[in-house]
């Protein structure tokens, strides 16, 4: 998986591209809590993401809470696959999906 | 290795090189030394030579040459000069002592200073040859202040000789004839020989004494401390295993050995100290992987596995399966009577691996029975159940679950779902079909959620089929999904089947699908079939 950072100001956006699983989690999750310091508004673009597994799931849930407390965070371009997993886990009640 | 091949290999080196640089400093000091030599000779004999011609060319009167040299008649004069020749040249020492006068081709001789009768002495006027370089110096110094030029001849005629000539001059200062010396050089090789043969057995007397010694000195400061180490060594791995950190070496040479040595030692005692402490991270690797055995153990062990569960309710058949991943998960299934006549199952997954997860497994499956009391909607239940798994959860972990509790009289199935996926129902042999549920969030994700109960009417003969994501997500050597269109598939082919027959089909069709790739995550599945009331009742 590829995670590409973008940040102007107080936003930040996370690219990620390829598979959000068991193994690649962990890299996301140092990633937002290397960074998620001062950010207000946290995108994810899952544009080229294939797949989200229970893990990475996991790690999402981890930065929506944090954002609960400091700004909002939104995840764009979602495709079927992975919109099926929200739904099914009902993190499309929770998660800000555009 | 054996030690003496030490003494072998290392001596013969260090001694040849001590003789051939002997050899070296013998040759090159006697080469010198004999060049220096013999020039300083030569020239102490010509001076003697020059001496001896200069002065007779002094005395002799050279008019009276002329005279000798024209007429080649004798007088008192000619016996005297001859006297004095021949004195000197008996006094000094000289080989020949002679005057000639040099013509072109031969030299015609005056004086030759030598015993009446001798051989080899010429008298007044015989002419002889010219010999090795003696044409040319003879002419040079036939003149008035000529350079004093030495002619060295070496040959078996005449010896090793040292020329010298001096020109006599007639009144009117003309060159008339030359004074000749010749000096014999043989003592100088003589002398030579008896210092060459002197130094080389000095050298050699001292060559083997230095030998000696220097073996003996060698041998203790290269071979012992080296013989001491490679006992040392084999020793070491012979009968010092077990005690390495007392290990050492006896060497206090203080040069590079005693290095050595104590590098040794500083070795040996720093790997002693790397293996204690890799038996010991080693031991504590085993006492944790045998541990985590046992935990797996005893979690699948929390798992309902005795089958037919409930033999006195003919009204349900139950049957379930967990295949656990290589590290222990947090894949969970249950089922229980809730009171006489409600089962309860429930199919749960817990995110994440490991110690954690299986932690927090025990925790959500206890909570899960505890607070399924009859009568209490299965929403409630839920809602509880997240809250008190919020408490506890530092780690961010969640579950997704499904639980559902079955009217055994009625077929009435009220279930309620956090996140989980949806599960299978066959009605009446048609075929399973996805039954749509609402879905709840997941349980631990965020508190107070609210989870609302559903259900549904099960129909004898209906079966329902629970499971985890791991049978969907069971990948390939491809990185393919097994997928739900494939589950959808093996599920109604094997639409008749009761609950024991199914579940290893399912098994047995991800296994062909995964083939060799190592299975990541919890494969766990669970079918009930409502067979309705029987005719005899509770």
């Amino acid at each position: 998986m590829n995670i590409v950072k973008t940040r102007e100001n107080d936003k930040m956006v996370l690219s990620l591209e390829g598979r959000l699983d068991t193994m690649t989690a962990p890299a996301l999750e140092a990633e937002v809590k290397g960074s998620i310091d001062g950010v207000k508004e946290l995108v994810f673009d899952f544009e080229k993401l294939e797949y989200v597994s229970s893990a990475g799931l996991r790690v999402l849930l981890a930065s929506q809470k944090i954002m609960n407390k400091q700004g909002s965070m939104c995840i764009r371009h979602v495709n079927e696959v992975i919109m099926e997993v929200f739904e099914v886990t009902g993190f499309s009640d929770i998660l800000t999906i555009q | 290795m054996n030690p003496d091949r030490w003494k072998v290999r290392l001596q013969p080196k260090l001694i040849l090189g001590l003789v051939v640089m002997a050899m070296v400093l013998l040759l090159s000091l006697t080469l010198v030394v004999t060049t220096m030599y013999r020039r300083r000779m030569e020239e102490y004999f010509s001076k003697i030579a020059f001496d001896q011609a200069s002065v007779a060319a002094e005395i002799i009167d050279g008019d009276a040459v002329r005279r000798y040299y024209e007429t080649g008649k004798k007088d008192a004069y000619y016996h005297e000069i001859h006297e004095y020749l021949l004195m000197v040249k008996q006094k000094v020492g000289l080989k020949y002592f002679y005057v000639v006068v040099p013509e072109e081709d031969v030299m015609v001789y005056i004086w030759d200073s030598g015993v009446e009768g001798e051989e080899g002495v010429c008298d007044l006027l015989d002419e002889d040859a010219y010999y090795g370089g003696g044409h040319r110096l003879m002419h040079e110094a036939f003149a008035v202040d000529a350079d004093r030029k030495i002619l060295v001849t070496r040959n078996a005629e005449y010896g090793y000789l040292a020329s010298a000539y001096v020109a006599i001059l007639d009144s009117a200062g003309v060159p008339v004839a030359l004074a000749s010396v010749d000096i014999s050089m043989e003592i100088i090789n003589q002398q030579l020989l008896t210092f060459v043969a002197g130094a080389v057995l000095v050298s050699c007397l001292i060559l083997i004494i230095s030998a000696v010694a220097y073996y003996y000195y060698v041998r203790h400061i290269v071979i012992r401390p080296a013989v001491i180490l490679h006992d040392a060594a084999g020793k070491l791995v012979k009968d010092e295993m077990d005690d390495l950190g007392n290990f050492t070496i006896d060497i206090h040479s203080g040069d590079e050995f005693e290095d050595l040595a104590q590098a040794f030692q500083y070795m040996t005692v720093e790997l002693s100290e790397y293996i204690k402490n890799l038996t010991e991270v080693t031991a504590e690797k085993e006492r944790i992987g045998a541990e985590l055995d046992v935990a797996a153990q005893i979690q699948s062990s929390m798992l309902p596995c005795i089958f037919p569960a409930f033999p006195g309710k003919k009204e349900i058949d139950i049957y379930a399966t967990m295949n656990p991943a290589k590290e222990v998960g947090g894949d969970f299934y249950d089922f229980f009577m809730v009171d006489d006549r409600h089962l309860a199952v429930v199919m749960a997954d817990v995110s994440g691996k490991g110690v954690p997860a299986a932690l927090f497994m025990v925790i959500g499956k206890t909570l899960i029975k505890d607070h399924t009391q009859p009568g209490k909607p299965l929403g409630e239940v839920f809602s509880d159940v997240n809250n008190l798994l919020c408490d506890s959860n530092s780690e961010g972990l969640f579950i997704t679950a499904f639980e559902g509790v079955l009217d055994l009289e009625t077929g009435e199935f009220f279930y309620v779902n956090a996140g989980h996926e949806v599960p299978y129902i066959n009605r009446a042999g048609e075929g399973y079909q996805p039954y749509k549920v609402r879905p709840g969030f997941v349980l631990a994700g965020m508190e107070d959620m609210r989870y609302k109960e559903g259900s549904l009417t099960l129909q004898p003969g209906d079966r329902i089929f629970l499971y985890t994501d791991g049978v969907p997500e069971a990948t390939n050597r491809e990185n393919e999904l097994y997928g739900n269109e494939r589950l959808y598939r093996i599920l109604n082919q094997n639409k008749d089947r009761t609950p024991k027959e199914l579940l290893p089909e399912i098994k047995a069709d991800v296994d062909l699908f995964v083939g060799e790739a190592p299975q990541f995550d919890d494969i766990t599945m669970l079918c009930l079939e409502y067979k309705g009331k029987t005719e005899c009742g509770i």
